[in-house]
């Protein structure tokens, strides 16, 4: 290639709301971490009720099976991903990363937007979260932000409709 | 970047070409098969000690005097043999007694190949055969036999310079050629045909009540094989499952591509028309068309073939997708490159060793390793822990696989890395990767919806990416893998100009990551 390899993605500008930490923990205690732990108490117990001889084995077998991967993944994964998620709007492409063990970028020019929808979970609801999913025509190239707040996602909607109509395209 | 219709003409030779020849050598390939009787005469020679009887020498004589005869034919009809290119047509005169001539217009020219059996490898020359549009039977075949390898290269390349000029102009792209069942064997319905049909009796059986292990020949026939010689019965049930499949896999190609046709029915419409009992026909329109993929999965590979699908929006979800972008079924390659540059209307040279920028040299680490750890290493310790507890054979199982099959993963590996690779050609990006299935993507680049950077942690700290280009299309979107970073945003940068600019930043001075 004739360009010169001396440019990079810069992270994008935006970050999102800081209660999507607290979202994302709730998401994983929900699944999987809180069932991951409510299996290996039960078993726990059980076996202190019934097999005490099996213990000694059982205990640290839970232990690195169940227990400290789920707490693992419910102390590192939200903010971890609060590190790498942000977003930006940019004259002619929306921007978003995500992700946190494996990571995205995604960009998608807005003469190829088709639609913009907003959705929030019912764990969201309750954080005042949303995230924007702006369509494509093909499933590989829907950006995704989550964990917006109400208003950003309202607000982020209406521009990217806005910005759409201006930038000429078909859309296909 | 705009769109380029017809490739440049190449320029006219003079008006009347000279004739040429067919290689000296070839006499030289004709004497071969001397070979075998001199062979036997010299080792009768050496097991009696250097003396001849009589009998030998009227062997030798009778040998002596054939090749005087043949070769003197041989020389005859060498001097009576040639051919040459005017601008429009291929000559080719022959014959000692009857003199014939052949000419082939070249716009009906459709595939050149060449063709060397060892004893043409031997002396450095090849047999070219010259392939026509309509007929798949051999009638509108002509073949040189034989020239050098440079003349044959050289010939082959005048011819399809014209070809391809022509191909615009000429609304069939394509036909089916009998021959090309060849290939069917080389698909997965080889195995996979066999065990499916098993499995769909074995379910048939199930349903009606009836267990298979139950009936009396099924059983007698297992237990003759439990007891019987494994090391010959084993063999021969993978030859039978392997011509059984070979079977099923040629009736399959037949029932899908029987009357197989690819035409341009007018400017704008690609229709595919194919089947035997299913007869399918799919027209696909040129604004719905985002390139091409040319699939060569390791066996088909292995056997010189490849097959072509279609990238275009308007097909159907991902699995009608499949069954309907089909452009050419598995076929020779050099039929798979034409019909590729055909439907891109581009020349064949895009897709036929394009000029490809290489991945950066962490990827081929990152392949050795991904095999080793999630195809071999796996099965080594499992058997190394059973031969542990159980017995000391597995043990020695394990070391071996271990010894012979790294040798084949980093054969893969090495494979996978030097196809890895992407470019840019006119309006359109290729990329190319795989090692089993080994596909090239040829896509427009104005087809791009947009751009996904991803990477995985062992990726990050090694400093590569996985760029996926989203496109309209049955799949959604096509992925090049292990980039350089630096490599990954320059080629989307390149390929669709605008869309990254505003979030990209020069890289500071100093040490990178």
């Amino acid at each position: 290639m004739t360009q010169p390899h001396n440019l990079r993605l810069r992270p994008p500008r935006q970050r999102i709301d800081p209660r999507a930490r607290r979202w994302w923990t709730v998401q994983a205690l929900v699944l999987p971490a809180g069932p991951m732990l409510l299996v290996a108490i039960a078993l726990g117990v059980l076996s202190l009720l019934f097999f005490p001889g099996a213990l000694p084995w059982l205990g640290p077998l839970l232990l690195v099976v169940l227990v400290l991967p789920a707490l693992a993944y419910l102390l590192v994964m939200p903010t971890w991903r609060y590190r790498v998620h942000a977003w930006e709007l940019g004259e002619l492409a929306v921007y978003a990363a995500s992700g946190w063990f494996w990571q995205r970028r995604r960009i998608a020019p807005l003469s190829r937007v088709q639609t913009v929808d907003t959705v929030r979970g019912p764990i969201q609801q309750a954080f005042g979260l949303a995230t924007v999913i702006v369509t494509t025509a093909s499933t590989a190239g829907d950006v995704k932000i989550a964990g917006l707040s109400d208003a950003d996602a309202e607000e982020l909607a209406s521009r990217i409709g806005a910005a759409a109509q201006h930038v000429p395209g078909d859309a296909t | 970047m705009t769109a380029t219709p017809l490739p440049p003409q190449p320029p006219v030779p003079t008006a009347e070409p000279a004739w040429r020849r067919l290689d000296p050598r070839t006499l030289a390939v004709h004497a071969a098969w001397l070979a075998a009787p001199l062979a036997s005469t010299g080792l009768t020679a050496l097991a009696t000690g250097g003396r001849l009887d009589t009998r030998t020498w009227i062997t030798l004589g009778a040998i002596a005097s054939a090749f005087a005869v043949l070769t003197l034919i041989g020389l005859v009809r060498w001097t009576r043999t040639s051919y040459r290119v005017t601008t429009s047509v291929i000559e080719v005169r022959s014959g000692v007694l009857t003199r014939s001539s052949r000419s082939i217009p070249l716009h009906r020219v459709r595939n050149v190949d060449l063709t060397a059996n060892p004893v043409h490898r031997l002396f450095g020359v090849t047999v070219l055969r010259i392939g026509t549009a309509g007929t798949a039977d051999g009638r509108g075949e002509l073949s040189l036999e034989a020239l050098s390898r440079a003349a044959a290269g050289q010939l082959r390349a005048e011819l399809l310079r014209r070809a391809e000029a022509a191909t615009a102009h000429e609304p069939t792209l394509s036909t089916l050629d009998t021959r090309w069942l060849r290939y069917a064997p080389l698909t997965f319905w080889v195995f996979g045909g066999v065990f499916t049909v098993a499995g769909a009796a074995y379910r048939f059986l199930d349903d009606l009540g009836i267990e298979p292990w139950r009936i009396g020949p099924v059983r007698a026939a297992f237990t003759a094989f439990g007891a019987s010689a494994l090391w010959i019965t084993i063999p021969l049930a993978l030859l039978a499952i392997t011509v059984l499949g070979s079977i099923g896999a040629v009736v399959v190609y037949a029932e899908n591509w029987w009357r197989y046709r690819l035409e341009w029915t007018d400017p704008h419409t690609l229709r595919v028309r194919r089947g035997l009992l299913t007869t399918r026909s799919v027209s696909i329109a040129d604004n719905q068309l985002r390139g091409v993929v040319l699939r060569e999965p390791l066996l088909l590979r292995a056997g010189g073939g490849a097959s072509v699908r279609a990238v275009a929006g308007g097909l159907g979800d991902e699995e009608e997708n499949r069954r309907r972008s089909a452009l050419l079924p598995p076929a020779p390659r050099a039929e798979a490159l034409r019909v590729a540059a055909g439907v891109l209307r581009e020349p064949e040279a895009l897709l036929d060793r394009p000029r490809l920028v290489a991945h950066p040299r962490v990827a081929l680490r990152r392949r050795v390793v991904r095999g080793m750890v999630f195809a071999v290493l796996p099965a080594v310790l499992v058997l190394a822990v059973l031969g542990a507890l159980f017995t000391t054979v597995l043990v020695h199982c394990a070391w071996v696989l271990l010894v012979l099959s790294t040798p084949v993963v980093v054969w893969l590996a090495r494979d996978a890395y030097r196809h890895l690779g992407h470019g840019l050609h006119g309006r359109y990006l290729l990329a190319r990767s795989g090692v089993f299935s080994r596909d090239t993507v040829v896509l427009r680049r104005d087809g791009v919806l947009a751009w996904t950077f991803s990477s995985s942690p062992t990726g990050r700290r090694a400093g590569v990416v996985t760029l996926t280009a989203a496109v309209t299309a049955g799949e959604p979107g096509y992925r090049i893998p292990d980039l350089a970073e630096d490599q990954s945003v320059a080629f989307a940068h390149a390929a669709v100009p605008g869309v990254l600019a505003e979030f990209l930043e020069p890289v500071p001075p100093g040490p990178t990551r």
